[in-house]
């Protein structure tokens, strides 16, 4: 909320006459990082699979499975979408968008769990 | 680029001089119909709007006078009850999603947001065009499956009878509410960015205009709520087209289910209905009162609470549907809490007005009367989101005054205020004030007359869209739809003084409300690229305690009661002119 | 002025190039918000029904694929790390690894579909699509148990008869048949085929809706190979491919959540 308007997103100071006159390398990516989370995901993804294979449906399976997927689902947004590098605003709205998702899960879990319950019974 | 902001605003500045009216401006810089439906200037995309919303007012109007004079008789007066269904249901489609939802945002809001906070277009110009278009194109097919023989659903398009019994043209209907609401998300998301990223030097989040506050509220809305209605339109076209889905209760579905995803958008939608109307609320009330606005924070952030609350108290609308009772007890609570920043607003509007210079042209007329009609429906909604009462009052008539109060007394009053306020910056010209005074006032009367007797009705029990009703609604009916021929009276005057202004109106000044906010530094009507210099911001939004504009500078002579006919009209006027004294210190 | 207001990318109403990288930026993170809960919509219904019937669901999900499923996930995840090299390459210059890379991540989209296309005609040859034909293939396999011009096999002969004429009846009709034999309708263990339906409208949807999103994509990156290739994705252009590679990413990020609601909630028995 506090950044100043119309403040320029690359840093001026990049003179002319360097290879790089609009400051668009700061944020480069390295390689190396990037592959390894390529690694990371892809083996929380052939984890996933060989979870459910070794223990079957139970009522764990689901849980497991849903934090798995929001751990490589975090490495995604967070390296090779860069909210890293995000300003406040970018942050806020990839949250918000978990958070209004939050609300409709809730709500409607609220008459969902509840709907069987007979009032005085 | 750092711009030294000053916080002390300076007092008794001159006003600017009258700017020479321009040369070019965006409406004669080219006169060909390509350089209409190709432009991406957010002015003349505005007026586009202006235009496909005008024609859905005026589809929307006409079926619900068939559906009024129907009510007529006990029995039916001019339709079969079929053709009684689809009635309703074209009047809801299009008022909603066709007009209601875009009014505000996309006409004024895509007009004025980049005035107001001192830019040359919205973030993404060619979007904004794209979301005309894909209006344009939801809006032909909602328009082809009315007139080729309608949906008799009711708005709500609730399965199983929309996915398995309804004889009507659904998919075409909803397809095209689908493709809509992607021209709201665009909107939406355009009007978003461009507040975050685009505002002037020194426009602080705490110096934007509460109209800017409040589409930033409604864009919050377009943009998490639309989305949901998608996936939803889309779960119903699959399960009618196909024959089987995931509401068919024989498979074991829930069409509860349908439910609650359509509320999820179409509660909030309500607020993207009203919200914006607040917005210009606040914009008129301090401009016709010659005041600051009283508690500016509350009002800015009543908006997002409106907003963010709003999400969370859709079930309302399915107390009686069958959802669990503790669930509907949550949200009974819920909704009650969104009677808080409703309120919050109402108070500080009225704070406004106290000891202001009130001067009564037709905007003010439309926003008190909003401000009047939006309590009353606020109110009755209280009955409404009341577990008990509601079980009496679900689906009645009670229902269908309360949301016209809220949406037409409300959001419609707000829009006509807004074109009202900015129609001399929209198009150079004033129109006259004393038939717009008059429009002003026959609606407000037409309006009490239509709906307040179906609040009587609907306590009384009856059912909404149902066409016959017992002998004992009768005159009651009779008077509704007396009140609403004065109501489609009130809303043709418009039509015609506002037509006529664009050729035979005066020119306007540049500033002719005499008002604080940037679009009213530019020329009227705009040059193509608003301002000719990005305009730096030193004070608030409202400084009418003062006197100085947004960027610092001294106002005009502001209008007296008849000011939009001349300086003449002046006597009268009911508190100084320029700057106010005393009432300023008791405000703060 | 810096030199940041001088380039043919910049466009008319923004003040620098910074103002426009962070509208772009910014711009499409709000619409993968609303596709979050375009999704959200229906992972909250997939919710609900999951809740209610966890046993029909994983029932027909160990019917589904998994073998095409892991190969399409590595095949995705992969893309987006090709897709992130894509930014680098542009932020550099580097207009050849641009390229490459944006049309490895195509082709690997594209194999995503391809895999997709086989799943399907499977499913349709396994006849395993809610509505008439689930309908068709569960009957018949009821009525081959329960004829009714004849005795009703018992549990026993049903499953012979099931294994000398695997051709005959589909896998998934035959166990929803043996699982239901003589069960009654309130049975904890009887499976309702009609909540196995529901099952398969929620792996035929949400497959089909990210699957078009997929295309979107791949068109998209062509898109970029072609204005990459014409020479108007200069290093201060680098943003046009990050906001293609945000919306890449998302798609693949919700593939990693279709993945275990759809094709790992049962036993995996089958595939």
């Amino acid at each position: 909320m506090g950044e100043q308007p119309n403040t320029p997103g690359t840093t001026p100071a990049t003179a002319q006459g360097t290879d790089d006159p609009y400051g668009v390398r700061k944020d480069l990516d390295d390689p190396f990082t990037l592959v390894i989370v390529w690694i990371a995901v892809l083996g929380l993804a052939l984890v996933n699979v060989g979870l459910s294979f070794a223990i079957g449906p139970t009522k764990f399976t689901l849980p497991l499975q849903l934090m798995i997927g929001f751990v490589q689902a975090g490495l995604v947004a967070y390296y090779f979408m860069h909210l890293k590098q995000g300003d406040k605003v970018v942050i806020l709205t990839a949250l918000s968008s978990l958070f209004w998702m939050g609300i409709l899960f809730v709500l409607f879990l609220s008459d969902y769990m509840t709907r069987h319950i007979i009032v005085g019974g | 680029m750092s711009v030294a902001v000053s916080h002390a605003a300076p007092v008794a500045a001159p006003p600017p001089p009258e700017p020479e009216p321009a040369k070019t401006n965006y409406l004669n810089v080219s006169h060909t119909i390509w350089s209409w439906l190709f432009t991406v200037d957010h002015k003349r995309i505005g007026i586009l709007y202006l235009v496909s919303i005008t024609v859905f007012f005026i589809a929307g109007g006409i079926a619900a006078g068939v559906v009024r004079l129907n009510l007529l008789s006990p029995n039916g007066a001019i339709v079969t009850e079929d053709a009684y269904n689809r009635a309703f249901t074209a009047h809801g489609v299009m008022m909603l999603f066709f007009f209601l939802i875009p009014a505000v945002p996309a006409v004024l809001g895509n007009f004025f947001i980049p005035m107001m906070i001192g830019t040359k277009d919205l973030a993404f110009p060619k979007l904004n065009l794209a979301s005309w278009y894909v209006f344009i194109i939801g809006a032909a097919l909602a328009i082809w499956s009315v007139l080729a023989g309608g949906i008799d659903t009711g708005w709500t398009l609730y399965p199983p009878y929309s996915t398995r019994a309804s004889q009507s043209n659904v998919i075409p209907g909803v397809v095209g509410v689908f493709i809509s609401g992607f021209s709201s998300i665009m909107t939406g998301l355009n009007i978003m960015v461009t507040i975050h990223k685009m505002r002037a030097p020194g426009m602080t989040w705490s110096r934007l205009p509460l109209f800017v506050w409040s589409l930033y509220a409604t864009s919050l809305i377009q943009l998490l709520a639309t989305p949901v209605i998608a996936i939803t339109l889309l779960l119903l076209t699959v399960e009618r087209a196909w024959g089987v889905g995931i509401f068919d209760p024989a498979l074991g579905g829930d069409p509860l289910l349908f439910q609650h995803l359509f509320w999820f958008y179409s509660h909030p939608a309500v607020y993207i209905m009203i919200l914006p109307g607040m917005g210009v609320i606040s914009e008129v009330l301090t401009c016709f009162s010659r005041k600051n606005i009283f508690g500016y924070h509350a009002v800015a952030w009543s908006s997002m609470g409106i907003a963010v609350v709003g999400f969370l108290l859709w079930a309302h609308h399915m107390f009686v549907a069958g959802i669990s009772f503790y669930a509907a007890l949550l949200f009974s609570l819920l909704s009650m809490l969104v009677a808080v920043p409703s309120a919050i607003k109402v108070f500080n509007w009225t704070a406004t007005l106290y000891r202001g210079s009130i001067t009564f042209q037709a905007p003010m007329l439309f926003a008190l009367g909003f401000v009047v009609l939006f309590t009353i429906g606020g109110l009755t909604g209280l009955y409404l989101a009341t577990l008990g009462t509601d079980i009496h009052l679900h689906d009645t008539y009670f229902v269908v005054a309360h949301f016209h109060f809220v949406m037409v007394g409300g959001m419609v009053m707000g829009y006509f205020a807004g074109l009202h306020y900015w129609w001399p910056k929209m198009t150079g010209r004033m129109y006259s004030d004393w038939w717009s005074r008059v429009a002003a006032a026959i609606i407000i009367v037409g309006f009490f007359l239509t709906f307040i007797p179906q609040f009587w009705i609907g306590y009384h029990g009856m059912p909404r869209r149902y066409p016959n009703y017992p002998d004992k609604f009768h005159v009651f009916n009779v008077m509704s739809t007396a009140g609403s021929s004065i109501l489609g009276l009130g809303y043709l005057l418009p039509a015609f003084y506002l037509t006529l202004s664009l050729f035979y109106g005066k020119k306007a000044t540049a500033n002719p409300w005499s008002a604080t906010g940037l679009e009213w530094q530019t020329p009227s009507p705009p040059t193509v690229h608003n301002f000719d210099s990005t305009p730096v911001v030193v004070c608030g939004p409202y400084e009418y305690a003062i006197g100085v504009d947004q960027m610092g500078r001294g106002l005009p002579e502001p209008p007296g009661p008849g000011g939009a006919e001349g300086p003449e009209g002046r006597v009268g006027i009911t508190g100084p002119p320029g700057p106010m004294k005393k009432e300023t210190e008791v405000v703060g | 002025m810096s030199a940041s207001t001088h380039s043919s990318v910049l466009k008319h109403h923004f003040e620098d190039l910074g103002q426009q990288h962070a509208c772009e930026r910014l711009g499409i993170w709000m619409f993968l918000a609303t596709e979050v809960l375009f999704f959200g919509g229906i992972f909250g219904a997939y919710t609900v029904y999951r809740l209610w019937y966890p046993h029909e669901f994983e029932l027909a999900s160990s019917h589904l694929n998994r073998t095409i499923a892991t190969v399409n996930t590595v095949f995705l995840i992969t893309s987006s790390l090709t897709m992130t090299l894509a930014i680098r390459a542009a932020k550099l210059g580097d207009r050849s690894s641009l390229i490459r890379n944006l049309l490895i991540t195509a082709a690997l989209g594209t194999a995503f579909m391809v895999m997709k296309g086989f799943e399907y005609s499977a499913d349709l040859h396994e006849r395993y699509v809610p509505g008439r034909m689930f309908q068709g293939e569960y009957e018949a396999a009821l009525r081959a148990v329960f004829p009714t011009d004849g005795p009703a096999l018992t549990k026993e002969q049903a499953e012979e008869y099931f294994k000398a004429h695997p051709d005959e009846h589909q896998k998934w009709a035959a166990e929803l048949v043996l699982q239901n034999y003589g069960k009654s309708l309130n049975d904890p263990t009887y499976r309702d085929p009609g909540r196995v339906q529901l099952f398969l409208c929620f792996y035929y949807i949400m497959t089909g809706i990210h699957g078009l999103h997929i295309i979107i994509g791949i068109g998209c990156i062509l898109w970029l190979v072609w204005e990459a290739w014409r020479g108007t994705i200069p290093p201060e252009n680098y943003s046009t491919v990050e906001v293609v590679s945000l919306y890449w990413h998302l798609v693949d990020a919700i593939w990693l959540f279709l993945m275990p609601l759809l094709y790992l909630a049962g036993s995996g028995m089958h595939h």
